[in-house]
């Protein structure tokens, strides 16, 4: 017990210097790019003087070090301040693109959950067979596929043929003349979401897979199960009572690894799908140097990356208590 | 009876005033021409956004398209995108030695919240920028360069008064800038040196106050913008009950949206998608008239450290010959551009252009006769230039170079330049693809870094680049980005003569035909040092459904009939 | 296919059965741990396959890869066997050409990772102590770096050339086989350690390295051929974020310039299917050999498979080796 409470300090106070490093390097990061969010500006107004006023404004005049120690004391007190592009607050510029990802990839992971389940049972259930082979390399198949080809592929072959947009997360004549009913702007959201999760849920299956497969198979071979089959109870009974109870675990854990997981895998999903999710919100802010929303996009990030990593840990660590640091 | 007809007479005669105040542009049926549907929705799409509702803060040139909806302007441009019609002002005239222009506006025009619409909003609205034009007003200076001050001796007049003389075409060119704004709710934000100007979000109290024919009732910056028609509009009605502006991030879902029928109409068709949009039914595509014109840049900064063979415009003459630029129209606008001139004003600026400019024609036999003149041995298929001495000595060495292509073209910047490499390959020059990055990237690379005017450092690092300019019809920004001033900022040529400079900062001081001459005589020599390679000028293509009818996509920006005429069938 | 590992586990049960590398390797093992599982053979026939049409790419290809030798975006004919794309070049013939780069990225960043990784797990295995807690630092840092900015930053400074993507990927991968060799060296280090201590008395520090490497070699060998498909994928990414290098046709940017070029509304699925169908095949074939390769070595060791996903999803101070 007294072990793991250490263990436990020890790892929050590791996780908040890794916070901090990681924000370091995020002010450093951008700031090594060419140009800022001044010097790229092609307008006809863009003259020496606005550029210069601008810079003044957003206080890129300053020496990196005193824009650095500026923003470690804004982010003391909470305040991520204003984007440079558009001076809204970054705070509520994060979370409309966040809310969107979030969404699709709860999706893309139900979809990975199911097809994962469906497949991993199949193929323990058959094992051995061309059933349980052909499952496997079916899904590594689609997780050895680039996620924006995929994408592409259900666009061009999928998308018509059922019906559902090729792209955005709203249809154009949505809420035009009044806003629109809560159930029109939902149904509306859930079409456009269907075709990114489910690219997401395609190439994402196969780790489900192995692990419902995996647990299966372990579970087949308990000596309670030879108890179980003498008691008169099918393979696929067994299966269902106790394998996938231990699949349960190992997939939550999954899960929480992959929640972390928000920008690489999302953002060729939404460069494809044209998805306003925070992955391409971000390629945006790199574009158009927009460190204050970079900076605010990548502590949340960073954090949520660390916060879910550390709850995969917890869940490890409940799992196997004989682990320690 | 008598004074019934009379009454009747004098009722038609005030129709037809008001009517004659309120119809400038053509093509609309205010009024009623029965021929013309009222009431639907127009859905327009397209890949540039409204980035925000702040005139003294924006950057994108679709908010202009906003603003020209929703803010009156004296004048505004005609179809042909050339001359200036009449808008809020009805009629202009300038004084003799062009320091005063006087502009009669409309009469009984009212804001959307009823107020009225005056020209007293017009002198406010230019004495405003004007007072704060070093700082919170720098976006919308231009419109009131060398402007001293605006008055309103009456309600339906706006008197100018300019410290040295303008050309009308600059000062009108200028003033189709002039947003003018709602006295009454802009005068509140004046706090702080102006400050408070920029710092103000309409977007939070929409529907903003307008004065033009539509207000906006929604606005997302990377969604969906709704226009529905301003009730206090007093020149001739839109046709449609609303018209909703939707961005699109990629071009593919919103063709195909067009082409499902969700969206009637977008605004700039990509020019891979042309061919395939024009083979499907029910949708017509035409190209438009556009302002943008691309180019080969010359990095041709004076102290330029090495490959100064490139300074001469001899060979770069040369080397221009040697492109296939109808091959570029052919593969890359599939058709939709037409081959540029010689002139750096571009082809909205045509009556200004120089008619003894420079021509090109695509001769690599002659090209290559010029570099052999020149004394460029070909030594394994490159040509070798010779060493050279005095202050700029230089060594042997091939003519060999970088080509910087930037990310942020709206054509296949990649495709051009091997069309460009392929024909300098036949000359015996090789060429390499340098990858641009983004804007800001470009910039720095042509600039280099640690660029001062001043000390004249900079544009040592890039030798030749592709790129494009916007034309404008008015001569005078184009004329100022080789100038020495414009050094790390506009300039991406390095180009620098103190002849030129001196011209410059006398042509914004002529007015009438010894501007026209200067101009002329500037955009010559400009033509012939090759500062540019002009290349092509691009056709814009729109595509619209059989749903409605009216749309004039050239007008994007320029007028308020680009909204205002369209019609549903 | 044998793959049946549960999820992979924590570095201390990854310590734990790396003890079960009982027998030092006998030579030939790697050639036999292949011959004997059918999937390995058909992966390396795969490979072999198209690291031949890499070599012999230009030989094979029918037109030019730069010049438009056929109308724009023409379907599959006799003349053009997958059609042209968008500039009317022959699809086939930048196919052929897009082989030899995609798979000159993978091998070389694969090579890249490897050398890095394998070299600070080396050295972090085996010297321990002050030396090890530094080095796992700094592959920590490496992991909360974002990685797309991190690509995007480093291509803006030194420029978007080949050579700077295989560095880019090289060095954003490395940190898993670093991982995986420092562990698999601490245990047999402690192995050799205590046998040699046992016999002789006193450990000679030189002759254990000697020990030491042939050791990891196997498991840094099929690392480093799931590392080929990590980086065969992360090319791809790259370039179709517009980070890869313009001059170099490689089935990433194949892919990039059926989406640019709008392929999906010309109905050219020629454009489409056949870069992606590539790479699929490629990095299906190198997970085969490289799993085989990790199943010949310990069934146990229960490491890192399906590979190419979990690149930068790892928890700090490494509790999972989510590979």
């Amino acid at each position: 017990m007294e072990g793991r409470a250490d263990y436990i300090i020890k790892r929050s106070l590791f996780a908040i210097l890794t916070v901090f490093v990681a924000v370091t390097i995020n002010f450093v990061l951008f700031r090594a790019l060419p140009g800022d969010a001044v010097s790229g500006l092609r307008c006809q107004h863009c003259t020496k003087q606005y550029k210069a006023a601008m810079r003044r404004e957003l206080g890129l005049d300053k020496s990196k070090w005193q824009q650095y120690v500026i923003y470690l004391k804004n982010l003391a007190h909470g305040n991520l301040g204003n984007t440079d592009v558009s001076h809204l607050p970054v705070r509520g510029q994060l979370w409309d693109p966040l809310k969107n990802t979030l969404m699709m990839l709860t999706l893309g992971t139900v979809f990975s959950i199911i097809f994962g389940l469906i497949t991993g049972v199949v193929a323990a259930w058959r094992r051995g067979t061309w059933v349980d082979r052909g499952s496997l390399w079916t899904a590594l198949a689609f997780y050895s596929m680039p996620t924006q080809w995929l994408g592409l592929m259900i666009v061009y072959f999928v998308a018509d043929r059922v019906g559902l947009p090729h792209g955005g997360i709203q249809s154009p004549d949505l809420g035009i003349l009044g806003p629109p009913s809560t159930w029109a702007y939902w149904s509306d959201r859930v079409e456009h979401m269907i075709l990114p999760a489910l690219t997401l849920g395609l190439v994402l299956y196969g780790e489900y897979t192995l692990i419902v497969r995996s647990a299966m198979l372990e579970t087949l071979g308990e000596d309670y199960v030879l108890t179980a089959r003498a008691k008169g109870l099918t393979n696929f009974a067994i299966v269902r009572k106790h394998g996938l109870r231990n699949a349960m675990l190992p997939i939550v854990t999954l899960i929480a690894l992959s929640l972390g997981f928000i920008v690489g895998g999302a953002i060729t999903v939404e460069y494809v799908f044209d998805y306003p999710g925070i992955g391409l919100a971000i390629v945006e802010a790199i574009a158009q140097r927009d460190y204050s929303f970079l900076q605010g996009a990548f502590l949340l990030l960073t954090i949520s990356v660390i916060l879910f990593n550390f709850l995969a840990d917890l869940l490890y660590f409940k799992l196997d208590p004989r682990v320690t640091t | 009876m008598r004074a019934g007809k009379m009454l009747a007479a004098l009722a038609v005669a005030a129709l037809l005033l008001a009517a004659g105040c309120g119809g400038s542009s053509s093509g609309n049926g205010g009024g009623g021409s029965g021929a013309v549907k009222q009431g639907g929705i127009f859905t327009l799409g397209t890949t540039n956004y409204i980035d925000t509702l702040n005139p003294f803060n924006y950057i994108e040139a679709e908010a202009v398209t906003a603003y020209e909806e929703v803010f009156p302007e004296l004048i505004q441009l005609g179809p042909d995108l050339t001359t200036y019609e009449p808008s809020f002002a009805s009629k202009w005239s300038h004084s003799a030695d062009y320091k005063t222009y006087t502009f009669t506006v409309h009469s009984g025009g009212k804001w959307s919240d009823g107020k009225p619409l005056t020209s007293a909003d017009v002198a406010w609205t230019a004495n405003t920028i004007i007072k704060y034009q070093a700082n919170a007003a720098a976006v919308l200076a231009s419109a009131v360069a060398h402007m001293t001050k605006a008055e309103d001796p009456n309600p339906t007049t706006v008197v100018f008064h300019y410290d040295a003389p303008i050309d009308p075409q600059l000062a009108l060119s200028n003033l189709s800038a002039l947003y003018v704004l709602p006295e009454h709710v802009w005068s509140k934000y004046t706090g702080n040196n102006g400050a408070d100007l920029k710092s103000f979000h309409p977007e939070n109290s929409l529907p903003l106050v307008s004065g033009g024919p539509f207000e906006i009732t929604k606005y997302e910056k990377k969604g969906t913008t709704v226009f529905r028609p301003n009730p206090g509009w007093w020149g001739p009605k839109p046709h449609v009950d609303a018209v909703a502006l939707v961005y699109y991030t990629n071009s593919d879902s919103m063709i195909a949206d067009l082409k499902s029928g969700q969206i009637d109409a977008v605004d700039q068709v990509p020019y891979t998608a042309v061919n395939a949009l024009k083979q499907s039914a029910g949708i017509k595509v035409a190209p438009y008239k556009f302002g943008e014109f691309t180019n080969i840049t010359w990095n041709s900064n004076p102290l330029k450290p090495q490959n100064r063979e490139l300074l001469n415009p001899e060979v770069k003459k040369a080397l221009s010959m040697c492109v296939n630029r109808q091959e570029i129209i052919n593969v890359i606008y599939a058709g939709n551009a037409t081959l540029a001139n010689q002139s750096l004003l571009g082809p909205f600026a045509v009556g200004w252009q120089s008619p003894s400019n420079q021509t090109l024609s695509y001769n690599c036999a002659q090209a290559n006769t010029t570099l052999d003149s020149l004394g460029y041995k070909k030594v394994n298929g490159v040509r070798m230039v010779p060493a050279t001495t005095g202050k700029y000595a230089q060594p042997a060495h091939p003519m060999s170079y970088q080509v910087m292509v930037p990310d942020s073209l709206d054509f296949n910047g990649n495709r051009e330049f091997t069309i460009v490499q392929q024909g300098w390959q036949q000359l015996g020059v090789k060429v390499t693809e340098q990858a641009g990055g983004d804007s800001s990237q470009a910039y720095a690379i042509e600039t280099a870094s640690g660029c001062n005017a001043a000390k004249k450092t900079g544009y040592s690092k890039y030798d030749i680049a592709l790129w494009d300019w916007f034309s404008y019809p008015d001569p005078d920004f184009q004329l100022s980005t080789p100038t020495t001033g414009q050094w790390c900022s506009w300039s991406d040529t390095g180009f620098s003569n103190p002849t030129y400079d001196q011209w410059y900062k006398q042509e914004g001081t002529l007015a009438g035909p010894s501007r026209k001459a200067l101009v002329a005589k500037m955009d010559n020599y400009l033509s012939a040092q090759w500062i540019y390679t002009f290349l092509v000028n691009e056709k814009a293509i729109a595509a619209e459904t059989n749903a409605i009818g009216g749309f004039q996509a050239q007008l994007s920006g320029y007028s308020y009939d680009y909204f205002n005429t369209v019609y549903k069938k | 296919m044998t793959i049946d590992h549960p999820l992979p586990s924590s570095p201390s049960q990854i310590e734990e059965n790396a003890e079960g590398l009982a027998t030092p390797r006998r030579p030939g093992f790697i050639k036999n741990a292949i011959l004997t599982q059918p999937q390995a053979i058909i992966g390396l026939v795969i490979i072999g396959v198209f690291v031949f049409i890499a070599i012999f790419g230009s030989y094979l290809e029918p037109y030019s890869t730069t010049e438009k030798t056929g109308p724009v975006y023409a379907a599959p004919s006799s003349a053009h066997w997958l059609g042209t794309d968008d500039g009317g070049v022959d699809m086939l013939s930048l196919l052929i050409a897009g082989t030899k780069v995609s798979l000159e990225v993978g091998f070389a960043a694969a090579v890249v990772a490897m050398v890095i990784g394998g070299a600070v797990g080396v050295l972090s295995g085996f010297i321990g102590g002050a030396v090890d807690i530094l080095l796992m630092r700094i592959t920590d840092i490496f992991l909360v770096i974002p990685d797309i900015p991190l690509m995007i930053v480093m291509a803006a400074i030194f420029g978007r050339s080949l050579r700077n993507i295989i560095i880019i990927i090289g060095i954003i991968y490395w940190t898993s086989t670093a991982r995986l060799i420092r562990a698999q060296v601490k245990s047999v280090r402690e192995r050799i350690y205590v046998k040699r201590a046992r016999s002789l008395g006193a450990s000679n520090n030189r002759l254990v390295f000697k020990h030491v490497l042939p050791q990891v070699a196997p498991l840094l060998i099929a690392n480093t051929v799931l590392m080929v498909a990590l980086a065969i994928f992360a090319e791809t990414y790259i370039t179709f974020l517009g980070l890869g290098d313009p001059s170099a046709i490689s089935w990433g940017r194949l892919i990039e310039n059926a989406f640019q070029g709008n392929a999906v509304l010309n109905n050219a699925w020629w454009a489409i299917v056949p870069p992606g169908v590539c790479v699929t095949v490629v990095i299906l074939a190198c997970t085969m050999v490289g799993q085989s390769l990790e199943d010949a070595l310990n069934p146990r060791l229960k490491v890192g498979h399906l590979s190419v996903r979990r690149f930068r999803l790892r928890p700090l101070h490494g509790k999972l080796e989510a590979e």
